[in-house]
């Protein structure tokens, strides 16, 4: 769940979107990767976790799996971010890659991630871990304009990992700086380059382009405006980035929400049958669609799982 | 990923080669509204000659599409090639003609039902926030139904919200779920019984007690 801005849902949508699956026989663990901005483990009503990723961070444990805490939601399993270092929260590289390459081998079938606000190195890396990513956002300008700044940032990390030349991600690190002097604006425009510098490359530029999948979801819509929204954002992923992205789906804008934060339990719980529960419920179904079903409870755990 | 000249029309309007005429109006309305001019979508990422074009290129490729005879003519000469730049010209004189943009707020209501391609409840309560999810399912706004139905917005709002004290009579409200239920492509049939029921078997709000008050105090 990523979105660039701040307080668009992607934590209410984690962990509604987590127990919705873990209700449905997914064995789930909802891990919050906002370490300067830690929430989920509040939605899901863990008021003080024990562990947290901070532990990891700062070395006290080795084991991601440790990590993961029970809540009170049966096969779904919380990885907090309590207590951050406050004077440097994410971990250095190196140390995050231990941390995704940690989630990817948790023991479940679903693994939620949940992204912070911005556009960190940081934060896009735990986007683009998954095998999914769902992009959250408000039918507002501001919100538009971060989830473009933020795919934008994910789309040139993506990128510059898959290449493999030196000189061609060296360029795409030039093509970050928006302002950078080779003129290179557009997505389209930064493909063009590459393909004149090799070929290969160019080839290797499309094919993960074409991987690169992110799912759109709208929160709080309140008119069927808001609802075209999403389609014209896949439009212009389509003709802007070149990606196809996926609609999954919108959620109505339902006062039960405020409500639910207050109480720190989950919408699903608290209002089963309210308008955001519905939707919320129609967007897991789709995910599930995505997903297959659960691994039966008794076959040996493998490697990896979904990441959102 | 190509530059827009490089598309084809059915690329720019984002439909498979043997795409129907509904699935063309459907593609050409969700891109219409994706390109306006004042479109949120386009904010921070297209600038405004990009977004012009784009326009431009929209309203070509669905008059080309649209037209049988166009669109064979245009398919006969487009293996997967893109348009040619004869064609951009056409389109920069006819950039002013709004002609296609269909006014009729029925025909609009009519055409756009289910536009939004999610499964449909599984449930069908009948109540007003499943009339609002059908409403926004069709894309549709209350001020359309009620452009349509002549019913006032703010009966419908009530409708929805289920606010019955604020409703007039149930023979009234009977009639306009009615309307509204066909407005939407909905059997009223099932709706307007299902939605009768819950307003009979909901308690009547107490009037509120008009008291007589005299300098703020009741008298």
């Amino acid at each position: 769940m990523g979105g660039g801005k701040g307080g668009v849902g992607k934590t209410l949508l984690c962990a509604n979107l987590s127990a919705a699956l873990a209700g449905s026989g997914y064995r789930v663990v909802a891990v919050d990767t906002d370490l300067e901005g830690a929430n989920l483990h509040t939605c899901l009503g863990v008021s003080s976790p024990r562990v947290s990723l901070a532990d990891f961070v700062a070395e006290r444990e080795s084991d991601v799996a440790k990590l993961a805490l029970a809540t009170r939601i049966p096969n779904l399993q919380l990885i907090a971010a309590t207590y951050g270092n406050l004077s440097c929260a994410q971990p250095a590289a190196a140390r995050r890659m231990e941390l995704v390459a940690g989630l990817r081998r948790l023991d479940c079938d679903v693994v939620l991630l949940d992204c912070g606000a911005g556009s960190h190195a940081a934060t896009v890396d735990y986007f683009l871990v998954g095998d999914d990513g769902l992009l959250v956002l408000h039918p507002e300008p501001t919100s538009v304009e971060n989830s473009y700044g933020f795919l934008r940032a994910a789309y040139y990390r993506r990128m510059q990992v898959a290449m493999k030349k030196h000189e061609v991600r060296d360029r795409i690190r030039e093509a970050m700086d928006q302002r950078n002097e080779r003129g290179i604006r557009t997505p389209l425009d930064l493909l063009r380059e590459i393909e004149s510098m090799d070929p290969e490359e160019g080839r290797r530029f499309v094919a993960t382009m074409r991987r690169f999948r992110p799912r759109i979801v709208v929160n709080e819509v309140t008119s069927s405006e808001d609802i075209k929204l999403g389609f014209a954002i896949r439009s212009v992923c389509r003709k802007f980035f070149g990606i196809d992205a996926d609609y999954l789906g919108y959620i109505n804008h339902d006062a039960v929400v405020h409500d639910c934060v207050l109480r720190r339990r989950l919408v699903l719980e608290l209002h089963p049958r309210s308008d955001a529960a519905i939707y919320l419920h129609r967007i897991a179904r789709k995910l599930m669609g995505a997903l297959g079903p659960p691994r039966p409870p008794a076959a040996p755990a493998e490697s990896g799982g979904e990441g959102g | 990923m190509k530059a827009l000249a490089e598309m084809t029309h059915y690329e720019v309007l984002e439909v498979a080669p043997d795409a129907g005429p509904e699935e063309l109006e459907r593609a050409y309305r969700l891109a219409r509204a994706a390109y306006a001019e004042e479109s949120m979508a386009l904010y921070s990422v297209f600038s405004e000659d990009d977004s012009s074009e784009l326009r431009q290129r929209i309203e070509l490729a669905y008059r080309v599409l649209a037209d049988s005879v166009q669109r064979g003519a245009y398919d006969l000469s487009h293996g997967s090639a893109g348009a040619g730049s004869d064609e951009i010209d056409i389109a920069l004189d006819l950039a002013g003609d709004d002609a296609a943009a269909p006014q009729d707020p029925f025909e609009l209501v009519g055409e756009i039902s289910g536009f939004d391609g999610f499964e449909e409840d599984s449930e069908q309560s009948f109540d007003g926030a499943w009339l609002r999810r059908c409403r926004l399912r069709c894309g549709v706004e209350i001020d359309q139904v009620a452009a349509v139905t002549k019913i006032n917005p703010s009966y419908l709002r009530f409708i929805e919200e289920e606010r019955f004290d604020r409703l007039p009579a149930a023979v009234y409200v009977r009639g306009f779920v009615g309307a509204y239920a066909r407005c939407l492509g909905l059997d009223p049939g099932r709706v307007v019984p299902g939605y009768m029921k819950r307003l009979k078997e909901t308690p009547k709000r107490e009037p509120r007690k008009q008291q007589r008050r005299w300098l703020g105090r009741p008298v």
